[in-house]
């Protein structure tokens, strides 16, 4: 190979430049005047070691340009000079390195140590590797997409850092038969996930697992065994409407309708509300909403936005007895209570008077049971219809008593005591 | 049709239309492209040095300038050239870099498998390359300067089982070099379609 090889500038000479395969020739070591290129060699090459194990590497000199000699050479491993008393010449041509106690490499493409001249020209490298083999990877999870695909999920051993790159690799095959398959879609929800598109067999229960390779060694992790139908998750119920209920100021009404993919399935589906005042940060949660397509929350502070959100859990498909997935939780839908019309405590309310029914022990039992019913039952229709007529009734009594008020008169005792009771309690 | 609009089926019978303004036009897109694949590329070559660790990419980092094959810089007598001669050697480094970009991107694959917008920047600075090359070429057609003809393929799958057994180092070495020319070329690009783009010294 010429030495300085011309630019395409000098080859206008109207000739084609030889073609020639001058990476091998690099690769090689072919010496170029000047450029201190590959008149050394690095040994070992491209080592592959554990943390904390110990490396000698030697750096030869090829004597091109005649008389070259070890002398002066130095190390650098990325970028930085290593102390010369880890050095040591072995022969006139040969500078030897030791270096204990490895630590993980900084790169995934190696550390590069570099054997230099005196006057610093870089005469040859090689990349080192260390690391560690892989654990077994663990905690696989995996969901289906309305029955259609299979989406997994898995945690690295030691917590994923090996220094070293690691190739993992999600296998499944059916239980009983079948070949390995190979999962081919990664890092769709996050660095450590699968995603298997199609194909998928129902009713008969796969073998999951994930191997773990990379230059140290592999593992493998425990298999799991699933059937598709009891992974399921679905898409969250769409069109969830909140609004209000009447002029009840402490309710809101929720309603939704079936996730359509799976709604010809969802048999025993569950839902699962959750709200939380706008400003607010802090959900509540509505645990027990069966297979309904409406709620109504009640408790609520009057005059607030809120925020809901409602999610499925497809349980039960096809007779599967597992809990099934839930969904992710639909987009917030907002809605504002209606306004107190009750004047606060400075505003003029009428206060009870010593002795009057409105403070007496009857109004206090019913406010109780309808504060148990409340807690207890907030899907609950029939109690609901008997709380808002009590509401209704008791803000339509608070308007006459004030009416009364600015009359100047205040109910007596008994009236109040005929007025407090609702006819249908 | 008008005299003023020419003739279609012989755009030369009427001289009034003049063949100029889409030359200009068209050299005027190349030079800008040239300069966004001039940013492009040096976008890759830092890229490219962080992923291969220290001292890649350091102030004074200077390795081997090893040769690749079929392709230097752009030699110090460039820019006395004749800007068609500019010019197709311009095209000539543009047509030889894809191949070699390739080989650095399959190269980097195993050796920084997630570096994923590193492996698409090379995929796209080949493609680059192609469009660039091919755009100075319809240059040169336009200007009536020759070309180059029909040049032997590169031996890309020489040079690509060399680097597979080539050690890591020179392999980051060689990266490096095809990245530096590549941002070299279109940069040099960049500069000659200037002399001939409107409102330059040409």
């Amino acid at each position: 190979m010429p030495a300085g090889r011309p630019g395409p500038a000098a080859q206008s000479a109207r000739r084609p430049p030889p073609l020639l395969p001058l990476l091998l020739l690099c690769v090689l070591g072919a010496p170029q005047a000047g450029s201190g290129a590959d008149t050394a060699v690095i040994s070992p090459q491209d080592p592959t070691l554990l943390i904390g194990s110990s490396l000698q590497a030697t750096c030869s000199v090829h004597g091109d340009p005649p008389g070259a000699t070890a002398e002066g050479l130095y190390w650098t491993l990325n970028g930085h000079r290593l102390p010369p008393e880890l050095s040591r010449m072995l022969n006139a041509s040969t500078l030897a390195l030791a270096l204990a106690n490895l630590n993980g490499s900084r790169q995934q493409s190696g550390d590069n140590l570099m054997c230099h001249a005196r006057d610093g020209s870089i005469l040859a490298g090689s990349c080192l590797y260390v690391g560690l083999p892989p654990e077994k990877p663990f905690n696989i999870s995996c969901w289906s997409k309305n029955m259609k695909d299979l989406t997994c999920r898995w945690t690295p051993g030691a917590h994923g850092e090996t220094f070293l790159h690691t190739n993992y690799s999600l296998k499944y095959k059916l239980r009983w038969y079948g070949q390995d398959n190979t999962c081919e879609e990664y890092h769709t929800v996050g660095p450590h996930s699968c995603h298997i598109p199609k194909d998928l067999a129902l009713f008969t229960p796969y073998e999951i697992w994930v191997e773990a390779t990379n230059r140290l060694g592999s593992a493998r992790s425990d298999v799991l065994t699933l059937d598709i139908l009891d992974v399921v998750t679905t898409d969250p119920p769409p069109e969830v409407h909140v609004s209000r209920v009447g002029g009840l100021e402490d309710q809101l009404s929720v309603r939704w309708v079936s996730p359509p993919a799976l709604k010809d399935f969802l048999f025993q589906a569950k839902y699962q509300i959750r709200y939380r005042v706008e400003d607010s940060v802090d959900w509540k949660v509505v645990d027990d909403v069966s297979n309904q397509t409406s709620c109504r929350l009640a408790g609520l502070k009057p005059g607030t936005v809120y925020f809901v959100q409602v999610r499925c859990n497809p349980f039960g498909i096809y007779g599967s007895k597992k809990a099934g997935i839930w969904s992710e939780w639909s987009h917030p839908t907002a809605a504002s209570t209606p306004r107190s019309e009750r004047p606060g405590p400075g505003g003029g309310a009428c206060e009870p008077r010593g002795g009057e029914p409105s403070s007496g022990p009857v109004r206090r039992e019913l406010k109780q049971f309808l504060g148990w019913l409340k807690k207890h039952a907030y899907c609950s229709n029939l109690s609901f219809r008997l709380y808002d007529q009590w509401r209704a009734w008791m803000q339509k009594s608070h308007k006459t008593r004030n009416q009364h008020r600015t009359r100047g008169s205040c109910p007596r005792a008994d009236g109040a005591r005929r007025e407090v009771l609702p006819d249908k309690l | 049709m008008s005299r003023r609009e020419g003739n279609l089926e012989d755009p030369q019978a009427d001289s009034s239309i003049s063949p100029l303004p889409h030359l200009e036009s068209k050299i005027q897109q190349t030079h800008s492209l040239a300069r966004l694949l001039t940013k492009y590329a040096e976008q890759l070559l830092q890229e490219y040095v962080q992923h291969q660790g220290d001292p890649f990419g350091l102030p004074g980092f200077s390795p081997p300038r090893l040769p690749v094959a079929d392709l230097s810089a752009p030699a110090p007598g460039h820019a006395g050239l004749p800007v068609p001669e500019r010019l197709r050697l311009d095209e000539a480094a543009l047509a030889a870099l894809p191949p070699l970009l390739d080989v650095v991107r399959r190269r980097q694959a195993e050796l920084n498998p997630r570096a994923l917008r590193l492996l698409r920047r090379l995929e796209d600075a080949a493609r680059q390359a192609r469009a660039l090359g091919a755009a100075v070429e319809a240059v040169l057609a336009a200007l009536g300067a020759e070309t180059r003809g029909p040049r032997p393929e590169p031996a890309a799958a020489a040079i690509a089982a060399a680097t597979v057994t080539a050690g890591v180092f020179p392999a980051k070495v060689l990266g490096l070099r095809v990245c530096g020319l590549y941002r070299e070329w279109v940069s040099r690009t960049e500069a000659d379609l200037g002399q001939l783009a409107p409102g330059g010294p040409a």
